[in-house]
């Protein structure tokens, strides 16, 4: 469905109305409701979704208390495409395309996530070089390795992950203040099951109590080790939906980070299923005419 | 020292540099509380880096008809840098002494255009500047040679649940990366041993593809009204040896030659496979002395149909691939390991033949991967129509292997790579290793190590000993 500009004052007049009850509400959330909302507000973002991001890759140092990159970082950008589906939409299919640099232009990839943690993600990846689809093995077999990449950066199938929480254990820690925001701390454990697939042992999120946004994630190794960190600023709404617009994952082994920034994001967009599908990988006609239709929704 | 010696010791040493680095993985930087970005001061980069990435300027991009190029221009030398001989038991011996043997600038070009809904033109080629002391400028009698070279150059439509694309194109089948067993529709030019990718020495041909994409599967058909050969060595290049009689085309005279397949493939949770059948010919042509002994050799070819499946399963980290064909009246003799076969001069003989490929590639890290693909096949009922005493080259089961692992290092700045490949008999061994560094997104710098050991039984005793450096320069844009 097309948004209209009726639609989007009536989405920012229902959030207007809903913010002050919603803050007050918010005190007697568990932890597993606020994880939801959380994933509720993820999935918004992807779901019947068009964007457009950069993403940059750096080595960081620390200088003064300030993240620096200590190298030129690598960019890419690309456009994403995303739908919900399954019950309650908390599956969700997605492509993205490489724009930039020249010479990755037109890789793409296709990914199911799934909300059931029986079931793998799934992911495609088209390289013109190899001349077809070739599937990637996204899961993680053992605590040693780490998930799939989001095109050599720091950013893993696992970080992007959505759903799955009767596999974790959750505890709100404490309400505090972060980057200036009111937050719950809140952490998540795997199950035996669950952690057989991650990397981490131990994820602590601090929440915007307002805006469902996570401003911060520690993410622990089986040793107990802070390993990953991400974090979120330039949260704005965007189509009506609280976004972190700039992402930055900091991987504190390699001391590399990558940076998600979104520059552009269109929500209520009607996406066809066929385009979510491998033929978007190989049929570049195809692609490029939906891809058409699909920006035109935007304007 | 041999020459495999050096290159083992030096992948041993990636190994272990590799394992140093997950040694390491413990030593973790620890970040204080303090450590934040400021949400209203581009994510408190000192440099203000990705900040720019939200200038007004920079998200409304302009389209430029550039945009549909990529370009990709580079200098590459290559040499053979060991003296030694080569024996060929009981037969001779001749001396390998140290050369240079490319020195080339080339320019590959490639072009992408939606130009209308449902319609894309696609187009590569390559031009290629041979300089003082490659083996093509020495060919050409000392003269810098240049050639011209069309790739893809494709049109296609899609509509519905359908596409259709006609002109210069690849068609893959098989699942298993470097060596499979169904991947045999394209032509391929090994010309040196700077390509010893299957990816990177297949040729497009003319074909009509025809895809049609199911709810649940896809049918893929291709047809090819004018099936090509793989071209003969380019002479000076080191798969060159000089006939006894001239090589040609093959007469198409004799009658209509196509080929034509068609391939299913299906997608389930975990799993893709595939069907296909094919009538093909083989790609490479058989060549027979004139009659007279007087003249040209005469070129044969040996149409054949083939019957596949693949498959790969995700498990964990882990990617398994497996491929199977069965290939019905191919020529019985024909060497296996790529980059040999212009040098086969087989049997007159067809047969039938099964044969797999089958592997796994697994991601030890972000920065670390592993792949094996084993390819092997068989002859059935091999002595029937033998001479007494007479015995096949691909006698049992033959095949080859193939390991490659890379590493990614300095922010992806920095690949080292390395690929191991030998025939099943154990009879020869390629080792690569090749170290690949962005500069920028602009301009890339890599070089190879290549080593051959082999013995007698393996065509490339003739390259027993050898090693290669190459080094490339390259600017893409």
């Amino acid at each position: 469905m097309r948004r209209t500009i009726l639609g989007k004052g009536l989405v920012c007049l229902a959030a207007a109305l809903l913010l002050i009850p919603l803050q007050s509400l918010a005190q007697d959330l568990s932890a597993r409701e606020i994880m939801e909302k959380l994933e509720d507000n993820r999935r918004a973002t992807s779901n019947s979704a068009l964007s457009r991001m950069q993403l940059s890759t750096c080595k960081f140092g620390v200088r003064e208390g300030k993240i620096t990159c200590a190298e030129r970082p690598r960019v890419k950008s690309l456009e994403s495409v995303g739908k919900g589906y399954g019950a309650g939409l908390r599956d969700t299919r997605s492509v993205a395309i490489l724009l930039e640099p020249a010479a990755e232009r037109g890789i793409g990839m296709l990914s199911f996530i799934y909300d059931d943690g029986a079931r793998d993600n799934e992911t495609w990846l088209y390289l013109s070089a190899l001349g077809r689809v070739k599937r990637i093995a996204s899961g993680s077999s053992d605590d040693e390795t780490e998930p799939g990449s989001l095109f050599g950066s720091e950013f893993t199938t696992e970080d992007q992950d959505t759903g799955k929480l009767d596999e974790y254990e959750i505890n709100l820690l404490e309400e505090t203040v972060q980057a200036g925001r009111e937050v719950w701390k809140i952490e998540t454990i795997p199950n035996a099951e669950r952690a057989r697939k991650s990397r981490y042992s131990r994820t602590v999120l601090y929440v915007d109590k307002e805006r469902f946004v996570e401003l911060r994630i520690e993410m622990y190794d089986q040793y107990g080790k802070e390993i990953k960190r991400m974090l979120g600023s330039r949260v704005e709404q965007m189509n009506g939906i609280w976004v972190a617009r700039s992402t930055t994952i900091m991987n504190l082994v390699t001391n590399r980070l990558s940076n998600m920034a979104f520059l552009e994001m269109h929500t209520g967009i009607e996406v066809p299923d066929e385009f979510l599908t491998q033929r978007t990988l190989t049929d570049a006609a195809f692609r490029e005419t939906e891809l058409e239709k699909l920006r035109a929704q935007i304007n | 020292m041999r020459p495999i010696r050096i290159v083992a010791v030096f992948a041993a040493s990636t190994l272990l540099a590799a394992s140093n680095q997950a040694s390491a993985q413990d030593d973790v930087l620890v970040l204080g509380d303090d450590v934040q970005f400021d949400a209203d001061a581009d994510f408190g980069f000192d440099d203000d880096l990705f900040g720019a990435a939200f200038d007004e300027d920079n998200s409304a991009s302009k389209a430029s008809w550039l945009d549909d190029f990529t370009i990709k221009i580079t200098q590459q030398f290559s040499g053979q840098v060991n003296n030694h001989s080569v024996t060929i038991p009981s037969l001779f011996s001749f001396p390998r002494e140290a050369e240079l043997e490319t020195n080339r600038l080339g320019a590959n070009i490639r072009y992408q255009n939606a130009f209308a809904p449902g319609w894309l033109l696609q187009a590569s080629g390559k031009i290629r500047s041979y300089w003082r002391d490659d083996y093509e400028y020495e060919a050409e009698g000392d003269k810098i040679d240049i050639e011209y070279r069309v790739n893809e150059f494709f049109l296609q439509r899609s509509f519905d649940q359908h596409s259709l694309k006609f002109g210069r194109q690849t068609v893959v089948w098989g699942e298993t990366t470097g060596n499979s067993v169904l991947d045999i529709i394209n032509t391929n030019e090994f010309r040196d041993f700077n390509i010893i990718d299957i990816e990177d020495a297949r040729l497009n041909q003319w074909l009509l593809v025809w895809d049609y994409f199911g709810k649940d599967s896809n049918f893929s058909s291709f047809l090819n009204i004018y099936p090509e050969f793989n071209p003969p060595a380019v002479r000076g290049s080191p798969f060159f040896f000089e006939p006894a009689f001239n090589l040609t085309d093959y007469d198409r005279d004799s009658g209509l030659q196509f080929e034509a397949g068609t391939k299913w493939r299906k997608s389930f949770e975990g799993s893709d496979i595939s069907f296909m059948a094919a009538y093909l010919y083989e790609n490479q042509m058989r060549f027979e002395d004139p009659v007279s002994g007087i003249g040209d050799a005469i070129a044969q070819v040996n149409d054949f149909f083939l019957l596949g499946f693949s498959a790969n399963r995700a498990v964990g980290k882990l990617l398994l691939n497996f491929d199977l064909a069965y290939s019905r009246d191919v020529q019985a003799d024909s060497f296996s390991f790529p980059g040999t076969a212009s040098l086969a001069n087989p049997v007159n003989l067809k047969k039938d033949q099964i044969g797999t490929s089958f592997g796994f590639e697994y991601a030890i890290s972000n920065e670390q991967s592993v792949s094996l693909g084993i390819q092997a096949q068989k002859l059935l009922d091999e002595d029937e129509g033998l001479l007494p005493g007479q015995a096949l080259i691909n006698d049992g089961v033959f095949g080859s292997w193939l390991v490659r692992y890379s590493n990614t290092l300095m922010n992806s700045d920095l690949v080292i790579s390395s690929t191991l490949q030998g025939d099943l008999d154990a009879n020869s061994l390629l080792a690569l290793l090749g170290i690949d560094y962005t500069v920028n997104d602009n301009w890339t710098v890599s070089g190879q190590v290549i080593s051959i050991t082999s013995n007698e039984t393996s065509p490339l005793i003739f390259f027993d000993e050898d090693v290669r450096l190459a080094a490339t320069l390259t600017y893409s844009f």
